[in-house]
């Protein structure tokens, strides 16, 4: 049946060439092997030396090419396979090619180093590359763990599908200095401004290569990218064709620390066709569904002093622990017993012995493990259909929509649940230019707060306050204990288990019940995220160099994007409807070669409606030491515009109001006539005012420079750079308390008056520095070993000052790794270790020293010629060795599986 | 099959680095510091019940007896809780035994009687009960936790009065370590003897709980009777509980009463009661006169009903009588050994009316570690009054009389405010 098909469509394809392709009357036809393997070779570019015409063969290796001429040279290549050209006389015979594997390094070509293609050898900045062969070797469950194997990557790990990636300084869940770019879509959750890439990205069988720039680049992709961006290219179905799948079955929590032992399934799915010369279409999905690592930190924490102290739940009546919730919620029951004392005077002098310091009591709060839903799900779908109108200009419309379930680190813990987005593109591409228009549409879904929403969980089964509240309750039952004698100790335990009578089990349907209504509520009844926000972006780029080569290679472009902040109040100043956020921005770039120099100059002007608008300029240097040797100097600057949440966010916290850096706060609170002050000064008895200020975009001038090169016959490839940067107009957030009568501001404020945390720009510079270095080395008989280690630093950071730098001084990847050996070279493993230093972490929830971390993930795979399959047996966290990459993320242990890929290349 | 060996070992040098990294990742690091305040471990040794039963602590041997009567035993061992605990000395126990049983144990009766009678019949659990929860203090406090400030440190017992009306309700006790250290007026002798629980301090008389209110000795007084009649006139036209009655039969009130005897009231009524009169009046008629020089002069015939005499309701209003009543009252409870040696003033009940009244004068003269005199001195009299020096029980005692709401102390002169 899969013949006659075939056949139909090659009829069908046979007709509509001679029909619209009359001018190319000669067919050639053929098959690609692989030499060593026999396996049909697929996605192999095929093309005519001397003209643009070329095709790729399919899934099954075949191709058909069409030529006016004969004798005509036929170029096959492909990355890991050697360049061969044949030459045909005769279009009668069916070519049988056997195409020779490589093991060479250093051939790749990347785009978005300077936007054209160009050799990854000269390169002008910091890049890395992946691409699908070695997502193919990977031990990473999900190909988007590699990109933590990269030079210079530190990945914080919010939960299984939960992985944000960064580059010089800063990670943390919610990056906003670090873009990803999907097929190029910014992917960032317009509302949530956390990329999302793990969820609502590219599925494994479709990624055709990810290439990371560290470092600044916003030059040529906007605002946003101060640290560095990552750009994932899912393949073309002209390119990539047939029905691929891989089903991916493994187990967790294989020690049952954190739950019983649970399977872990994925399954992705990738079908390619191209109808026609001119017509092609993909088909990708993904499933993943597992039960997530979790949270398990439960040591006390400092909550107003941001730091870890000692102590429990037993031992510290304020206990607040990290990976608890619902604990945040605490109150001095001196004012309960100063209640009694004033009720019973007999007892006051009694009472105040035990009132000299404050005593404060937490509500009771459960544990992440009690109240997180343990299912993790992500699914995934996409499509696009592509059209080439002629020769050299494809057009292509694409959706990407995924859903999920998953956990996420931010100022507490986030159940992302039901959440939605989509991203939905209309592109047209020629080898000059570009025109791209797209969307995100989001919707949070279901995702609420934990914290949040457990402290307002409590309040629904016991109002904290008041006269038979839940802290009144326990002051008076804590001082009847004292009054029978007991201890500190007893008295807290005893004061609790009264106040705490009624509180709903985890597990009861009363437990459940409550909760979930109360997750459904937004801040700050409940803990609900009601976020619909969306982005639209348009935006094209055309290189002029054929017009301009005798002068120089040109590139300019521009985009226009706006952001619709939706959130109907509940996270954004938006009750009066959306808010829109409009940004315009264009580039030029000019690069002309001065014999072993070539330089390159960049400029790129961006204006957000909110803000001055902002010239970036960007130089570099590439010079050609000899061959394949190239040094690299960069000069850029980065900024960023105030993320949408620094300009509108506007929640309600409890204990502390979280507003944006918009000038319409001014009016909403009242800065003006009420002002705020810094409420740590206040706490030391100083008064300082803080007015509200403008808020400027940040910028970030960079130098670097690197060495890339292949030595010892091309057998070792060796990346080094080193940078320097200065940030100006750091974004951070600082603490400012408003009286909340309208009065003068007293000390007493710091616990009466109303806290807002506002976004502004920290005075001085800070400085960053650094340097990574890689090594790729080609053993024998296929063998490959690599090891990167990077460095990442910050100085010149102002006393009492959070900058959120989150990276280890060092980090070190090495792996070991074979894509074919033994009998017809049909097996293949490989080992990647990683280490990071030990570092301090500042985080939302929670800041600490993170010890260091290491990790050996591991495979080894059997390719099975006849099926076009792959068998893989893989391990991440070989050792089920738990670790964390942030205080309060969930602590990760071993992940085994076996998968079953058919089609994969 | 050579290659097969190479890959076999290449796999094993892997293996094992692996097994090398094996425990490296750390767990949550334990946070170190200050260790928490509120662990309290169970002190080591024996509790304080155990301590007291030791032949170590002979000289509390009697006091033992009554613990045991008392059933609070298991409450004094119990390691989980913390208490202080005071401890009549043998000698105390004896004397107290002694008075009452009205010298039916005779003073110079060897211990074992003591010890027999405290175990019989004759001595009712109740009242043992009552004595110990009485000299329990929930909570360790150490001699330099009590302060030497005026007025005494009032802490809570174990003695709950009144249950009913709340869990938190407990008749308390008054230290002080001004002059030495005292439990009410009762000397401690012998302080800060650990225990694992706790601590006790010996003192040197049985303190009994209050079991009545200061307006039971008022009212059944037979030298207060003038003070009886006066707060009740202060109290007419006024509805309870506002009244000076109801606040001395307050359990929740805390009071001093420095009682003036009739005679001290005669002498000055004597004095008042002519002038008001000359006043209304009087001098200006014969018959009237007489009456008024008779009703002024004649000591003896002048009753308590005088603040009942119709014709003197306007010398003798109502408000007139309470703000002299009220000067004679502090809303603290003063024992004699807990004043200052010279003389302080203090502000009464009639600083609630007259917020900036200098108050009433304090002083007590100690001998040894006794007070021998003490006075009070109202600002408009021309000498101190002093206090009439006698701490026994009632009904012959007549200062530092220990009641549920109160002290009193009985004294020579009417103090005026003005």
């Amino acid at each position: 049946m899969r013949k006659i098909t075939s056949y139909l469509v090659t009829l069908i394809t046979a007709n509509i060439l001679v029909i619209t392709a009359f001018a190319q009357n000669v067919t050639i036809s053929g098959n690609v092997q692989n030499s060593a393997t026999t396996e049909n070779a697929a996605a192999v570019s095929v093309s005519l030396k001397g003209y643009e015409t070329g095709t790729y063969t399919d899934d099954k290796g075949n191709f058909t090419v069409n030529t006016k001429v004969l004798p005509a040279t036929l170029i096959f290549s492909s990355i890991g396979y050697q360049q061969q050209e044949v030459s045909v006389t005769s279009a009668a015979a069916f070519l049988k090619i056997k195409f020779v594997p490589s093991n060479s390094l250093g051939q790749e070509v990347v785009v978005s180093a300077s936007r054209v293609p160009q050799k990854i050898l000269e390169s002008p900045v910091s890049i890395e590359r992946v691409n699908a062969a070695a997502i193919r070797n990977a031990p990473a469950a999900n190909f988007y763990d590699i990109v933590s194997t990269l030079k210079g990557v530190d990945v914080t790990t919010s939960s299984l599908t939960f992985k944000t990636p960064t580059t010089r300084g800063f990670g943390g869940s919610g990056n906003t200095r670090f873009n990803q770019l999907v097929d190029g879509m910014d992917n960032q959750a317009p509302g949530l401004n956390f990329s999302v890439g793990a969820i609502i990205g590219l599925n494994e069988l479709d990624i055709d290569n990810i290439e990371l720039l560290s470092g600044a680049s916003s030059a040529l992709y906007g605002p946003g990218g101060m640290n560095g961006t990552m750009l994932m290219t899912s393949k073309n179905p002209f390119k990539y064709q047939g029905l691929s799948f891989v089903v991916k079955q493994g187990i967790m929590h294989t020690d049952k620390r954190e739950r019983p032992t649970s399977p872990y399934y994925s399954y992705s799915l990738r079908w390619g066709k191209k109808i026609s010369q001119k017509f092609a279409f993909k088909i990708t999905t993904e499933f993943i569904q597992a039960k997530d690592w979790i949270g398990t930190d439960y040591r006390d924490y400092n909550r107003s002093a941001a730091k870890l102290k000692a102590g429990d739940r037993l031992t510290d009546p304020g206990y607040d622990g990290v990976n608890t919730y619902g604990d945040e919620t605490s109150a001095d029951i001196r004012q309960v017993l100063n209640g009694a004392a004033a009720a019973v005077p007999f007892l006051a002098p009694y009472i105040s012995t035990l009132t000299g310091k404050p005593i404060v009591v937490s509500r009771t709060g459960y544990t992440e493990q009690e109240i997180i839903n343990p299912n993790t799900v992500n699914f995934k779908l996409g499509g696009s259909l592509h059209y080439k109108i002629s020769d050299g200009t494809e057009a292509s419309v694409a959706a990407y929509w995924g859903t999920g379930n998953t956990i996420y680190t931010g100022a507490s813990r986030y159940t992302i649940k039901d959440f939605k987005m989509g991203q939905y593109k209309l592109e047209f591409i020629n080898k000059n230019w570009l025109l791209r228009a797209y969307t995100t549409q989001e919707n949070a879904g279901g995702s609420f707060n934990l914290a949040a929403t457990t402290q307002n969980f409590n309040e629904a089964w016991k109002p904290s306050r008041g006269s038979n509240g839940w802290f009144a309750q326990y002051g008076q039952a804590y001082l009847g204990s004292k009054l029978n004698g007991a201890t500190d100790y007893d008295a807290h335990v005893a004061a609790r288990a009264i106040a705490d009578i009624g509180r709903p089990k985890v597990g009861t349907a009363t437990f459940t019940n409550l909760y979930d209504s109360v997750s459904k509520l937004p801040v700050p009844l409940g803990g609900a995220l009601l976020d619909r926000s969306d982005l639209y972006n348009v935006e094209g780029n055309y290189n002029l160099s054929s017009l301009t080569k005798r002068f120089a290679d040109l590139l300019i472009g521009g985009n226009f994007r706006k952001y619709v902040l939706n959130s109907q109040g509940t996270l954004f100043a938006d009750t009066a409807g959306p808010i829109g956020i409009r940004e315009v921005g264009a580039y030029i770039q000019a690069s002309k070669e001065f014999g072993i120099v070539k330089l390159t100059a960049s400029g790129r002007y961006d204006k957000n409606e909110n803000f001055k608008g902002r010239l970036t300029p960007r130089v570099t240097a590439v010079i050609k030491l000899a061959e394949n040797n190239n040094f690299r100097l960069s000069y850029q600057t980065a900024y960023r515009f105030p993320s949408t949440q620094q300009q509108w966010i506007n929640l309600d916290l409890v204990s502390y109001k979280l507003i944006g850096g918009n000038d319409a706060f001014r009016s909403i609170y009242n800065f003006d006539g009420n002002p705020t002050y810094d409420r740590d000064s206040l706490r030391h008895g100083k008064i300082v005012a803080t007015p509200f200020t403008s808020l400027k975009p940040e910028s970030l001038s960079s130098f670097e420079a690197g060495y890339k090169g292949l030595i010892m016959d091309s057998k070792l490839l060796i990346d080094i750079y080193t940078y320097f940067g200065e940030y100006t107009d750091f974004l951070a957030r600082r603490n400012v308390v408003q009286s909340k009568s309208g009065s003068a501001i007293t000390l007493g404020d710091t616990s009466q008056g109303q806290t807002y945390s506002v976004p502004i720009n920290s005075p001085g510079k800070i400085k960053t520095y650094g340097f990574g270095i890689g090594l790729d080395y080609r053993l024998p008989l296929n063998f490959g070993v690599s090891v990167n280690a990077a460095s990442d630093n910050l100085s010149n950071v102002p006393n009492n000052f959070t900058t959120f730098f989150n990276s280890p001084k060092y980090k070190l990847n090495a792996s070991l790794g074979n894509t074919g050996f033994g009998p017809q070279k049909r097996l293949g493993f490989s080992v990647a270790y990683r280490w990071q230093d030990s570092f301090y972490y500042d985080g939302d929830l929670a800041s600490g020293q993170l010890p260091s971390v290491q990790t050996v993930d591991a495979q080894v795979s059997i390719k099975l010629p006849k099926t076009k399959s792959v068998l893989k047996v893989g391990a991440n966290n070989l050792l089920n060795q738990y670790y964390y990459n942030g205080i309060g993320n969930s602590n990760i242990g071993g992940l085994y599986y076996v998968s079953f890929g058919y089609n994969i290349y | 099959m050579k290659f097969n060996k190479k890959i076999k070992i290449a796999c094993l040098l892997v293996l094992s680095g692996a097994a090398v990294l094996t425990a490296c990742n750390k767990g949550l690091e334990q946070i170190q510091g200050t260790t928490p305040v509120s662990v309290i471990l169970p002190g080591s040794g024996s509790a304080l019940g155990d301590t007291l039963k030791s032949s170590a602590r002979a000289n509390d041997s009697l006091y033992f007896k009554i613990i045991v009567k008392s059933g609070l035993l298991a409450t004094l061992n119990n390691k989980a809780n913390e208490y202080t605990v005071f401890v009549p000395t043998n000698a105390a126990v004896r004397k107290f035994v002694t008075a009452i049983t009205g010298g039916a144990v005779p003073a110079a009766a060897p211990d074992a009687v003591f010890s027999a009678f405290l175990s019989s019949a004759s001595f009712p659990a109740a009242s043992a009960a009552g004595i110990v929860s009485y000299n329990i203090i929930p909570q360790k406090l150490l001699s330099t936790n009590i302060p030497a400030s005026f007025p005494n440190f009032q802490y809570p017992t174990l003695i709950n009065p009144a249950p009913s009306i709340s869990a938190l309700l407990r008749l308390t006790t008054f230290l002080s370590t001004r002059n030495g250290a005292w439990v009410n007026n009762t000397p401690i002798v012998s302080l800060d003897n650990l225990a694992a629980n706790g601590v006790f301090h010996e003192i040197a008389n049985v303190v009994v709980p209050p079991t009545t209110f200061l307006w039971d000795r008022i009212n059944a007084d037979t030298t207060l009777k003038y003070l009886k009649a006066a707060i009740i006139r202060a109290d007419s036209g006024t509805v309870a509980p506002g009244t000076l009655v109801g606040a001395l039969l307050n359990i929740g009130a805390n009071l001093t009463v420095y009682a003036p005897t009739d005679s001290a009231f005669q002498v000055t009524l004597s004095g008042a009661i002519y002038q008001a009169l000359v006043a209304q009046g009087f001098p200006a008629g014969g018959s009237t006169f007489a009456t008024a020089n008779s009703l002024a002069t004649g000591r003896d015939s002048i009753g308590p009903t005088v603040f009942r005499n119709p014709l003197l309701f306007k010398a003798l209003s109502a408000q007139k009588v309470k703000g002299l009543i009220v000067y004679h009252i502090l809303g603290v409870r003063a024992f004699n050994n807990n004043l200052p040696t010279t003389e302080s003033y203090f502000p009464t009940l009639l600083n609630g009316a007259i917020p900036t009244h200098p108050g009433i004068g304090l002083k007590a003269v100690f001998t040894g570690s006794f007070v021998s005199s003490a006075t009070v001195k109202g600002v408009a009299n021309a000498t101190a009054a002093n206090i009439l020096i006698n701490p026994l029980p009632a009904p012959s005692g007549t200062s530092d009389q220990f009641y549920l709401n109160g002290v009193l102390h009985k004294i020579d002169q009417v103090l005026l405010p003005q």
